[in-house]
C-alpha cells in the first residue's frame, strides 16, 4: 500500500478504525453499562421495595416455594434469586412449555416482596437487559444478522488493535509523554494513552468477543468437517451442559427450601448461596440445585450442591466436563462477561471499557483533526467526507449518551399503563439519537459539540432530580436506607453529569483561546513548524489518499 | 458499456483500495477457512478430533486478522490477490495429503 509496512499499517489503521468507529463506540458504550445491568434494572423498576438487611434467607426460599407452588403449579421448572450484591430482591422464575413454533418456553420472572412473599408489580421495562444486549443483538435488525455485523466490526476492532501496536514504535515511552496542549498532539497522545493503558484489556475483550458465535462465523469451516450428529457431539464438548431431569409425572412433597438450605450450611462455610434451581417440581423425580454466585473464572463444581428434592439427599450429579479446548473458550468468555467480578473489579470492567469507549472517540475526533487546516483551506469549504465524519462524531460521542438518558428518562416518564412501553424506552433511545446525529448538520461545528456537552449535562445531572420526582425513592431515603444499588445509579449519573459539564466547559474555554490566537496566527503557525515532530511529518504524508 | 469501462481508469487508488477490500473480506474468509481445516487435520496427531476443529476455529480469527494486515501490506492489489490464491492452494492440498496419512475423513 505505502513504501514502508509501518506506513501501510498507519493508513490501514486510520481507516480500518474510521469505518464502524461509531458502531464500535456503541458496542463500547452499552456493554460497559452491561457489567452493571442488573443494578440499573434495580433502578428501573422503583416499584420495587427498599434493601432490607435483616430478613434471614430461609424464611424467603419458603415464601418462595410457597408462591411457585401456587402460581406455578403446571410449570415443572423453577428458580429462586435470593438478594445478592448485585440484586437487592428476592425473585422467582420459571419457564413456560413452548408453545406452537417456538424453540423455548416463555421465561417468566417476577420480583418478590420478601416481607409478605407476594408478587410486586413493577412497571414494564427493558432494564438494563435490553441495553446490554443492543451490544451484540443490535436491537432493530434480526438476529444472525446482527451477530454478522457485530461480529464484523468486532474483527476491524481487532485488526485496529494489532495494527495500533505494529505503528507504535515507541509504545513504553509513549506512555510518559503527554503533551497536554491544544490541537493535535494534544489528542494524538490522548489516543495513544487511552490505547496503551488498557492493551491487555482491549486486546482481551475483542478477541474474546469474537468467540461468543465462532461456531456462526465459521460455520463453513465446521460444516465441511463434521455431519449433523457429530456437530451436535462437538456442541456438547463446546458448551456442556447438564443432565437432563425428566418428571416422572408421579406428584410427590417436595422438602421444604428452607430444610435444604440448612444442610449446604455444613458444607459451605460462606453463607453466598445465590440461586436455587429446581427441576421435575412436586415429582418423584425432583432435582434441586444450590449454587453460590460464581467466584471463579473457570467453572467450580464445588460452588453447587444437588439434592434429590423428595428424600433430601445429596445426589452426585455427573458435573459438567470441560475439554481442554473448552475450558480455553469458557475463559475467554467468562473474562469478557466479568460474572465472577466482585464490585470493586467489576467498575473496574466498567471504566476499561470506557477508557475502550474514549479510545476510539479520541481516534475518531484525531481522524478530522489531521485534516482540518488541509480541508478549511479548500475554496468550496471542507468536503462531504470530511463534514460527514465530523456530524458523526458530535452526533455519537456525545449524542448517544444522551440517547441512553432519554432511555433513563422515558423509563420514568412514560405512563405506567401504557401498551408495548418497555418497547417505546427503546424507541425513545433510537429517537433522540437520530435527532442529535441529524442536529450537528445545521449547526456551526465548534457550537454543535458545546451545544451538545451542555445538553449532555444537564439530563444527567437532572436525572436524580426526575427520581426524585417520579419515585418515593430519592437520594436521602435510598441513602439513609444504605440501598447503594439505587443511590449508586443516581450518584453515577451525577458523576457523569458533571463530568460532561467539565468537558463543556473545557471546550468552550479552548474555543476562546482560539479566536484569540488566531490574530496572532501567522507567528502561531511558524511555531507549530518547528515544534513538530517526525510523527506529525509522517501523518501528513499519508493524509493525502482517498 | 464500452464507453463506461474506458471512462473508469481501473488503476487509480481507489479501484486498488478496493480490489483489496474484496480480497481482505472474501479472499481472507476463504484463506481462515482453508487454514482452520490445515490445523485440525494437523492437530488430530496429538488430539482428538473435536478439540482439533474447536481450537482450530478459535485461531482462525487471527489468522484471518493476519491475511487481512498482509493484504493491505504487499505493494499491489494484484499482488495480494495472486499470494491468497497461491496460499489457499498450496493449504488445501497440504490439508487432503493429510487427510491420507491420518485417515481421518473431513
Amino acid at each position: 500500500m505505502k513504501d514502508t509496512f509501518r506506513q501501510s499499517m498507519k493508513w490501514f489503521h486510520t481507516w480500518v478504525g474510521l469505518v464502524v468507529g461509531w458502531v464500535l463506540f456503541f458496542i463500547f458504550i452499552t456493554g460497559s453499562i452491561g457489567y452493571f445491568y442488573k443494578e440499573v434494572t434495580h433502578y428501573m423498576e422503583p416499584e420495587r421495595p427498599l434493601i432490607n438487611h435483616q430478613l434471614s434467607k430461609s424464611d424467603m426460599l419458603d415464601k418462595a416455594q410457597q408462591y411457585m407452588s401456587i402460581y406455578a403449579s403446571d410449570v415443572q421448572a423453577w428458580d429462586v434469586f435470593l438478594p445478592s450484591s448485585r440484586d437487592a430482591n428476592l425473585q422467582v422464575g420459571w419457564r413456560h412449555a413452548p408453545k406452537e413454533g417456538e424453540s423455548r418456553g416463555k421465561y417468566i420472572k417476577q420480583v418478590l416482596d420478601a416481607n409478605t412473599g407476594q408478587q410486586v408489580i413493577t412497571r414494564a421495562t427493558g432494564g438494563g437487559r435490553s441495553l446490554y444486549r443492543m451490544h451484540y443483538r443490535l436491537h432493530y435488525l434480526e438476529t444472525r444478522l446482527s451477530y454478522w455485523i457485530v461480529g464484523f466490526c468486532t474483527m476491524l476492532m481487532l485488526l485496529a488493535v494489532i495494527t495500533g501496536v505494529v505503528i507504535h514504535k515507541k509504545i513504553f515511552s509513549d506512555f510518559f509523554t503527554f503533551r497536554a496542549k491544544k490541537g493535535l498532539p494534544g489528542w494524538l497522545d490522548s489516543h495513544n494513552v487511552l490505547s496503551v493503558i488498557a492493551l491487555p484489556f482491549h486486546f482481551m475483550i475483542t478477541y474474546s468477543g469474537l468467540l461468543f458465535f465462532p461456531f456462526i462465523y465459521m460455520a463453513l469451516s465446521v460444516s465441511i468437517q463434521t455431519n449433523e450428529q457429530e456437530l451436535n457431539e462437538l456442541m456438547d464438548e463446546v458448551y456442556p451442559s447438564y443432565a437432563e431431569v425428566t418428571p416422572a409425572n408421579t406428584p410427590a412433597k417436595m422438602q421444604s427450601l428452607s430444610s435444604l438450605y440448612e444442610q449446604t450450611k455444613t458444607i459451605w462455610s460462606d453463607d453466598k448461596l445465590e440461586l436455587v434451581e429446581i427441576y421435575a417440581a412436586n415429582d418423584i423425580n425432583a432435582h434441586i440445585r444450590f449454587s453460590r454466585g460464581v467466584t471463579d473464572i473457570t467453572y467450580n463444581p464445588s460452588d453447587e450442591i444437588v439434592f434429590n428434592g423428595v428424600t433430601g439427599e445429596i445426589i452426585s450429579e455427573p458435573e459438567r466436563q470441560y475439554t481442554v479446548s473448552s475450558m480455553i473458550h469458557n475463559g475467554f468468555i467468562s473474562l469478557h462477561e466479568g460474572q465472577f467480578s466482585a464490585t470493586i473489579v467489576r467498575w473496574l470492567y466498567f471504566f476499561t471499557g470506557l477508557i475502550g469507549a474514549a479510545m476510539i472517540a479520541s481516534g475518531l475526533v484525531l481522524w478530522t483533526t489531521k485534516r482540518k487546516s488541509q480541508q478549511m483551506k479548500k475554496p468550496n469549504g471542507p468536503d462531504f467526507g470530511y463534514r460527514l465524519v465530523e456530524q458523526l462524531n458530535i452526533g455519537t460521542i456525545v449524542g448517544l449518551p444522551i440517547a441512553i438518558a432519554s432511555y433513563f428518562y422515558g423509563n420514568r416518564l412514560l405512563p405506567v399503563e401504557m401498551a408495548n412501553r418497555a418497547e417505546w424506552e427503546i424507541h425513545l433511545l433510537f429517537i433522540s439519537w437520530a435527532l442529535l446525529l441529524t442536529y450537528p448538520a445545521y449547526r456551526p461545528k465548534a457550537k454543535a459539540w458545546s451545544e451538545q456537552l451542555h445538553l449532555a449535562a444537564a439530563v444527567f445531572i437532572f436525572m436524580p432530580v426526575l427520581n426524585a420526582l417520579t419515585t418515593d425513592k430519592h437520594l436521602g431515603i435510598t441513602l439513609s436506607h444504605g440501598d447503594w444499588l439505587y443511590a449508586g445509579f443516581d450518584l453515577t449519573m451525577l458523576a457523569i453529569g458533571l463530568t460532561f459539564a467539565f468537558a463543556g466547559f473545557k471546550f468552550k474555554k479552548s474555543q476562546r483561546n482560539k479566536t484569540s490566537q488566531s490574530k496572532s496566527a501567522k507567528t502561531q503557525r511558524s511555531n507549530i513548524k518547528t515544534t513538530v515532530d517526525n510523527e506529525l511529518v509522517l501523518n501528513k504524508e499519508n493524509s493525502g489518499v482517498l | 458499456m464500452s464507453s463506461l469501462l474506458h471512462k473508469v481508469n481501473f488503476t487509480k487508488p481507489r479501484w486498488q483500495v478496493f480490489s483489496r477490500v474484496l480480497a481482505a473480506v472474501f479472499g481472507g474468509y476463504a484463506l481462515a477457512t482453508v487454514a482452520s481445516l490445515f490445523i485440525a487435520q494437523l492437530l488430530i496427531y496429538i488430539i482428538e478430533k473435536n478439540q482439533a476443529i474447536h481450537i482450530s476455529i478459535m485461531l482462525t480469527f487471527l489468522i484471518y486478522a493476519g491475511t487481512a494486515m498482509w493484504v493491505f501490506a504487499v505493494t499491489s492489489a494484484r499482488q495480494a490477490w495472486v499470494g491468497l490464491l497461491k496460499l489457499n492452494a498450496i493449504l488445501l492440498a497440504s490439508t487432503w495429503l493429510l487427510m491420507q496419512f491420518t485417515g481421518v475423513s473431513s
